[in-house]
């Protein structure tokens, strides 16, 4: 039901009217059914597969700016902490590299 | 407070126990193996030496103490990139026995052949194993051939048993894990399971994902000239790093922590794992060692791996401790933990 | 892996978690609905770090371990039949149904294979005219457009040895039997992400106004799951309960037009049995009438297969967060994952298999070879 992972469209063909594509998961290559999408994506595109299907296009753009919220928040975190541990010690959060 | 979860590796369920039959679980590294061995082979086949359930057993030939391994080889594809089932059985056997930290002397090797096999295939099987073994040094020095009818074989099967001199000041053995001892593995994980499993699924890659399949001795020699007191060395095979630190907490009665952060797992193999839902601490490794050693010699056991190339990628991945015994637990990124059980049977690719 | 490894970032995690615990005054009671989302929250260990603030209730979203007792049993009948190729995704190998699993169907020598996509069985098929292919189409919504491409293309190609076993179950339904369960105490709710990415979030809409509960659609990385948890929180906080998209990078409104569109071709809504939970009205999917060629019930035979669950099974109130699991009478005696009685109990995701495994992790037997 769940497992739909992002890749990156290498290349389109038609095979026998059904759209599919070979698809790069960071590195890995499967031939995907891209039928639910032919109308929206292309070449370099990044779609959510499942089962060997394409469901839907990623929004790069939104991945993008959302991201960036998030980061934005966690980076204002370690200011504050990095503020409340110049007078206390122990309250930040432990960090790993 | 909420105890960690035990994921009991989510896979979705867990096999009908009372079975009349052998199934594939059987064969997995897992809990059906580890049952069927326990209820069916170790009972009748009573001796102390097959009870320590180690890589290979030990046993007194006229005052010298013999390592002997057997392991049977049945791998499909018969070829994948890194090797083939040939390579495979020859690095396989000679790393049970160096596992004990004996230094192998010779192998058998028999062979069960699918009638209609192409003898062009067996030719490579062949060049393969001698090739893997003239490297090792150790000799193939008996042999048996059979044939069964078509279908009967998946092509090819072969056995190998490897004899190994038992050093007797270099006893690695499962029950001499201890608290406080570091976690060290050789390199990175995974990459054999997702060579074959990527053949099987027909994922093409970038650059394949090659089998680390290779004999382990040189490393394990390394170990040995560098004066540590190795405590425990296993190899990971079917089951993964899981199966063995799970074996290995409880032959010692210990419990074991590692840290999800520092598990070597190469790009391609993560990203091939995250396509079929498979978890890289299960997935079969042919050319990687784990190996406990004290805390205060942590830092020689890794200079002594990183001085081969095998073992240029070693890390230190976790801790023995002496709580929660028996039981393996992984701290994630975040700080959380969870336990890492061993699996019923095989890890199947999932949907969920 | 881009668009997948972000998403686990650990210092944003942490830095949601500490948001979640500053903002709740009380502790709140989510569930997640989907099985990867639960994968997720107990691998990471969320339900610990998040304690106090938030009370995660697994709930019953693992498609292949609430399919109904009687479609496995179908799925046993027919592998077992010489002549059968019986193609399934991974996860349906053991599950158990009333008297063995798919696994020892194989063991027995039935032909039993994994594919990892619909199309694989399909092929398959074509590869082997003299046999019948059957292919176990079970999941929720995000797996239907799959299946139905797999029966569209089997008719358009005209393979004639290929049909389908459908057990599909769908999410919305769902929702709404928990929240009408007796003793309910889930708050709100984390909707799930591929689900939703297939057929948009209007469903949800009027369960939130009706119930007056948050729905978070979210996704399944860390970072996700945690910011939909945010998100769920600020609303309870606020008095607040609409559906809001956390999963924006793959979720839109309207899903995926014509993925629903193909789904609405070859399925039709039908009633469904929820293992151990019981019948859900019209939450399941069926083959419409001009595709019963490929409806493998109709092939072999074995539409009739009527089954009995058990009346032990309490998964209901596990679900709804009314009961742990260990108050149920039947857990770690009648009903264990050995043999399970009901779906929480059947999934290793599952609240009983859960609970029942951390008290094994106390015991420490964990290759259970004591006889």
């Amino acid at each position: 039901m769940c497992l739909g992972i992002p890749g990156k469209i290498q290349s389109i063909r038609d095979d026998t009217g059904l759209a599919m594509g070979v698809v790069d998961f960071g590195g890995v290559r499967r031939d995907v059914c891209l039928q639910y999408v032919a109308g929206e994506v292309s070449v370099g595109d990044y779609v959510i597969v499942h089962v060997g299907f394409a469901i839907t296009k990623l929004d790069e753009a939104e991945a993008q700016r959302t991201f960036e919220i998030l980061r934005e928040m966690s980076q204002l975190d370690e200011l504050e902490w990095m503020k409340d541990s110049a007078g206390q010690e122990g309250q930040r959060p432990e960090t790993t590299t | 407070m909420t105890k960690p979860a035990n994921p009991a590796a989510l896979q979705c369920p867990v096999p009908v126990e009372a079975t009349d039959r052998v199934q594939l679980g059987h064969g997995s590294g897992g809990k059906l193996s580890a049952q069927l061995v326990a209820r069916h082979f170790l009972p009748r086949f009573e001796n102390a030496a097959l009870a320590q359930l180690g890589d290979a057993s030990i046993v007194s030939i006229g005052g010298a103490e013999i390592a002997v391994s057997t392991d049977s080889f049945v791998v499909q594809p018969i070829e994948f990139p890194g090797g083939n089932i040939g390579s495979l059985a020859v690095h396989g056997t000679l790393n049970d026995v160096a596992m004990m930290g004996a230094r192998p002397v010779c192998l058998t090797a028999g062979f069960i052949l699918e009638e209609g096999l192409p003898l062009a295939v067996l030719d490579r099987v062949i060049v393969e194993m001698a090739r893997a073994a003239r490297e090792a040094g150790v000799p193939i020095v008996a042999g048996d051939t059979k044939v069964v009818e078509r279908g009967k074989a998946d092509g090819l099967f072969i056995n190998t048993t490897g004899l190994g001199v038992i050093d007797p000041a270099f006893r690695p053995a499962p029950a001499r894990a201890q608290p406080g001892d570091a976690i060290i593995v050789s390199g990175p994980i995974a990459r054999h399971g997702m060579a074959i499993m990527a053949a099987r699924e027909g994922m093409s890659f970038e650059s394949a994902i090659t089998s680390d399949s290779a004999s382990l001795a040189p490393l394990v020699d390394a170990l040995r000239a560098a004066g540590l007191d190795v405590h425990v060395l296993r190899d990971p095979t079917r089951g993964g790093v899981a199966s063995a630190l799970n074996e290995i907490a409880v032959a010692s009665s210990v419990g074991i922590e590692i840290e999800e952060m520092t598990l070597p797992i190469p790009g391609d193999v993560r990203a091939a794992c995250e396509m079929l839902g498979l978890d890289p601490l299960y997935v079969a490794n042919e050319g990687v060692l784990v190996a406990f050693v004290p805390e205060a010699q942590a830092a020689r056991a890794l200079v002594a791996l990183r001085s081969h190339p095998l073992g240029a990628d070693a890390v230190r991945i976790g801790v023995v401790v002496a709580v929660h015994p028996r039981i393996v637990a992984l701290r994630t990124a975040l700080g959380g933990t969870r336990v890492v059980d061993l699996l019923p049977g095989d890890q199947l690719p999932r949907i969920c | 892996m881009r668009y997948l490894s972000e998403y686990r970032d650990a210092d944003v995690a942490r830095s949601l978690i500490t948001r979640i615990k500053g903002r709740a005054t009380r502790c709140w009671t989510l569930m997640e609905v989907c099985g990867g989302q639960t994968h997720t929250i107990v691998r990471q260990g969320l339900d610990e770090l998040l304690e106090g603030a938030v009370e995660m209730i697994h709930g019953p979203g693992c498609p292949v371990c609430v399919t109904p007792l009687e479609q496995i049993d179908k799925a046993l009948a027919i592998a077992a039949r010489p002549g059968v190729i019986f193609t399934s995704f991974g996860d349906m190998l053991r599950v158990p149904g009333s008297d063995c699993d798919l696994q020892q169907v194989r063991a027995r020598g039935g032909d039993v294979k994994v594919v990892y996509s619909p199309l694989d069985a399909l092929a398959l098929a074509q590869r082997n005219p003299d046999k019948e292919v059957v292919f176990f189409a079970v999941g929720f919504e995000t797996t239907a457009p799959a299946n139905a491409m797999a029966v569209w293309r089997a008719r358009d190609l005209g393979v004639r040895n290929f049909s389908v076993l459908v057990s599909h179950v769908t999410v919305p339904p769902a929702i709404t039997a928990i929240l009408t369960a007796p003793g309910n105490r889930v708050q709100g709710f984390l909707a799930a992400g591929h689900v939703c990415a297939v057929m948009g979030y209007t469903e949800y809409e009027p369960i939130a106004e009706q119930y007056k509960v948050p729905i978070i659609i979210t996704g399944f990385e860390p970072v996700d799951i945690l910011e939909g948890i945010s998100m769920a929180v600020n609303q309870l906080e606020e008095g607040r309960h609409e559906v809001e998209n956390q999963y924006v990078r793959s979720v839109r409104r309207l899903g995926t037009p014509p993925a629903r569109a193909l789904v609405q071709q070859v399925f039709e809504l039908a009633n469904r049995q929820w293992r151990g939970i019981g019948e859900i009205p019209m939450s399941g999917l069926k083959l419409r009438d001009e595709f019963s060629a490929y409806d493998a019930e109709r092939r072999f035979g074995v539409g009739d297969l009527k089954v009995t669950e058990s009346e032990a099974c309490k998964a209901g109130e596990v679900l709804t967060g009314r009961i742990k699991p260990p108050q149920c009478p039947a857990f770690g005696t009648l009903c264990m994952p050995e043999r399970p009685l009901g779906a929480p109990m059947v999934s290793t995701e599952g609240a009983c298999a859960a609970y029942y495994n951390l008290a094994k992790y106390r015991t420490a037997d964990p290759l259970e070879t004591a006889p």
